[in-house]
């Protein structure tokens, strides 16, 4: 655990980069500084390894405070990644991993057995062990950052702005293998970001940062969407925060229709019977297996000669399905707007149609989602350290 | 004319240019290091450079040989203190040439100060370094030739022997292989490069091209001093 207490930091010139931050950072989660160009993040994170030392304050790490740790003993249990990788051009990928545990005395050849490790479980192939930066991508770069930071496998792992320098496919990709990484490793991870949406997708808390040093708000990101403290902090999550709240509510609690959903040997007339009988302008035409097929329209159904099945009716894509299981509401939403019909095909884990959405039956599951969202973070719930130090934070700010 | 003595002559330019080079980078390498690190030290040190820079050879051979006499040593001296000049300024830009984001990443893994200057910016500065090396190395094979003129053999003996008995081959000949010496030394020295710095991108064509006919700037300075 990481705590700040009152730390500031003043520059010569009288600039306060930050200004009395109070702030927690639990063990084993990711916390994301976020905030614009000049509010402090940055510093705060520098401060944590003592890159930059605070005018005053105290920052603890798992109660030990910092100041009294020797500096380079203190860095070597930290993991650094920054922007450019900054790796070393001089030395090979395996060398450049294996570069802490050198320091710390291991032996060569165990070092550089650590490195191969490390590679794969970032995704790298082992054959680029013997190349030089150089020779290496953008993204290939930054992943032999990470494991850089990883390699004598620190508590601590700092992050700033790991994934700005790299296009944006590449940023997405590298974005979940941390999430994935982290539900492995179990970091204590500050990640400085001016991304909000980075911020929301790998922040296990996400404290937004106001200019000067003071901080705006800490909370879940599910409860910074739902509950920005102040029009600052909404301002600084985006118009569409309600589309991307969504996000965080499971589509398991839509309640799906199947009684538009035909089998393509079904008569047309009784296909066409189900839409009328539900009210419906279009029904979901799936195969034997149940794997969607296309939308028909009622009213083509009724133009097919008599005795024909569904499946001769012209059929609509169905564009993308969504899960019922690992999707969100805001995925259910998206297929919604796109399908011609209006409405969305939720399927379960073998692709198999559960049933359709529709504007309805959303609205329905949003409001009961988000009421037990709201519900489950109230104050006194267990949950609450991120509504804590928010209070905190207001009092400083 | 006795032809078997021109080997000696070569081996004696060679020397000559080669031990200034080495202890002026023997000099450089820590002066540089200072001059990074409290830059204020960098103006003087740069001036004090251009002004022994400026300094004729033949002057300083004189007055040296009160103190060193008619050796090696005399002629060493100057041509370390010539090559300062150009070393200082490449050790200073070669550590400059460290990219700040190595410099912090090396120092947030927990590198001391002097722990990151030997296994990191030293060893990126490699390439800048040599290239100064190179023109040092040149420019000292050139004016040790001047030495000859106190008595320390050299090539340049070919050209003041020449000169002497009216003999324009051998002055041509002491000149050609003058020239031919320092591009030699060049070429190893570009290939020391490579080998100390597998991890530069390779340039290719273009720096083959360079080897061959060597770097222009580094032949201006070798027809310059000679």
């Amino acid at each position: 655990m990481i705590t700040f207490e009152g730390v500031t930091k003043r520059y010569p010139d009288g600039t306060v980069a930050v200004d009395h931050l109070d702030l927690e950072v639990p063990a084993g989660q990711t916390m994301v500084l976020v905030g614009p160009s000049g509010c402090g993040k940055t510093t705060t994170l520098r401060m944590i390894n003592r890159l930059i030392e605070p005018s005053s304050g105290r920052i603890l790490l798992d109660g030990q405070d910092i100041q009294r740790s020797n500096q380079s003993e203190l860095r070597r249990g930290i993991g650094y990644v920054i922007q450019q990788s900054g790796l070393f051009p001089n030395r090979t990928i395996e060398d450049n991993i294996a570069t802490v545990p050198l320091l710390i005395g291991w032996k060569k050849a165990r070092a550089r057995a650590r490195a191969r490790e490390l590679m794969t479980l970032v995704g790298l192939d082992e054959q680029l062990a013997r190349r030089y930066p150089y020779q290496l991508s953008g993204g290939q770069q930054q992943r032999v950052g990470v494991a850089r930071a990883l390699a004598a496998d620190p508590p601590v792992l700092l992050m700033d702005e790991p994934f700005s320098a790299v296009d944006p496919i590449v940023r997405a990709t590298l974005q979940d293998e941390l999430i994935k990484l982290q539900a492995e490793l179990h970091k204590t991870i500050v990640l400085v970001t001016h991304d909000v949406e980075e911020a929301i997708k790998v922040g296990d808390q996400v404290a937004i940062f106001r200019p000067h040093g003071h901080i705006a708000q800490v909370d879940s990101p599910e409860r910074l969407l739902a509950a920005p403290a102040d029009s600052y902090v909404e301002n600084f999550l985006g118009f569409d925060r309600g589309i991307r709240r969504l996000s965080f509510l499971a589509a398991s609690g839509l309640n799906l229709d199947d009684r538009t959903v035909v089998e393509e040997d079904t008569a047309a007339s009784v296909a066409a019977r189900a839409g009328r009988d539900t009210g419906e302008d279009w029904v979901l035409v799936v195969d034997a297996g149940r794997k969607p097929r296309g939308w028909a329209a009622v009213a083509r159904l009724d133009s097919l000669p008599a005795g024909s099945p569904a499946r001769e009716a012209t059929l609509e894509p169905y564009g993308h399905t969504f899960s019922v299981h690992g999707d969100s509401l805001r995925s259910a939403l998206d297929a919604t707007v796109l399908s011609p019909a209006g409405r969305a095909v939720g399927v379960d884990d073998d692709g198999r149609v559960v049933g359709t959405t529709s504007y309805d039956r959303l609205r329905v599951a949003i409001h009961a989602a988000e009421q037990a969202a709201d519900r489950s973070a109230a104050p006194g719930n267990g949950t609450a350290a991120g509504a804590q130090r928010q209070d905190t934070a207001a009092g400083t700010a | 004319m006795d032809w078997s003595a021109v080997p000696t002559y070569i081996w004696e330019s060679a020397y000559l240019g080669i031990v200034p080079a080495l202890l002026g980078l023997v000099i450089s390498v820590p002066l540089g290091i200072a001059c990074v690190r409290w830059k204020w030290l960098y103006p003087p040190v740069l001036s004090g450079a251009s002004v022994l820079y400026a300094l004729p050879s033949l002057a300083l051979f004189i007055v040296l040989i009160p103190y060193t006499g008619l050796t090696d040593t005399t002629v060493i001296i100057p041509l370390t203190l010539f090559s300062l000049c150009v070393l200082v300024p490449n050790v200073v830009d070669g550590l400059r040439s460290v990219p700040e984001d190595v410099r912090q990443a090396a120092t947030a893994m927990g590198f001391g100060a002097l722990r990151r200057l030997a296994q990191v910016e030293l060893p990126i500065a490699v390439p800048v370094v040599i290239a100064g090396l190179r023109v040092a190395v040149v420019s000292s094979i050139s004016l040790a030739s001047v030495g000859q003129l106190i008595g320390v053999s050299s090539l340049g003996y070919l050209i003041i022997d020449g000169y002497q008995r009216d003999f324009v081959t051998e002055i041509l000949i002491g000149g050609g292989l003058i020239i031919a010496l320092a591009l030699v030394c060049d070429v190893l020295l570009v290939l020391l490069r490579r080998a100390l710095t597998p991890w530069r991108p390779r340039r290719g064509r273009r720096e083959r091209a360079q080897i061959l006919i060597g770097d222009p700037a580094v032949a201006a300075q070798a027809g310059g001093a000679g």
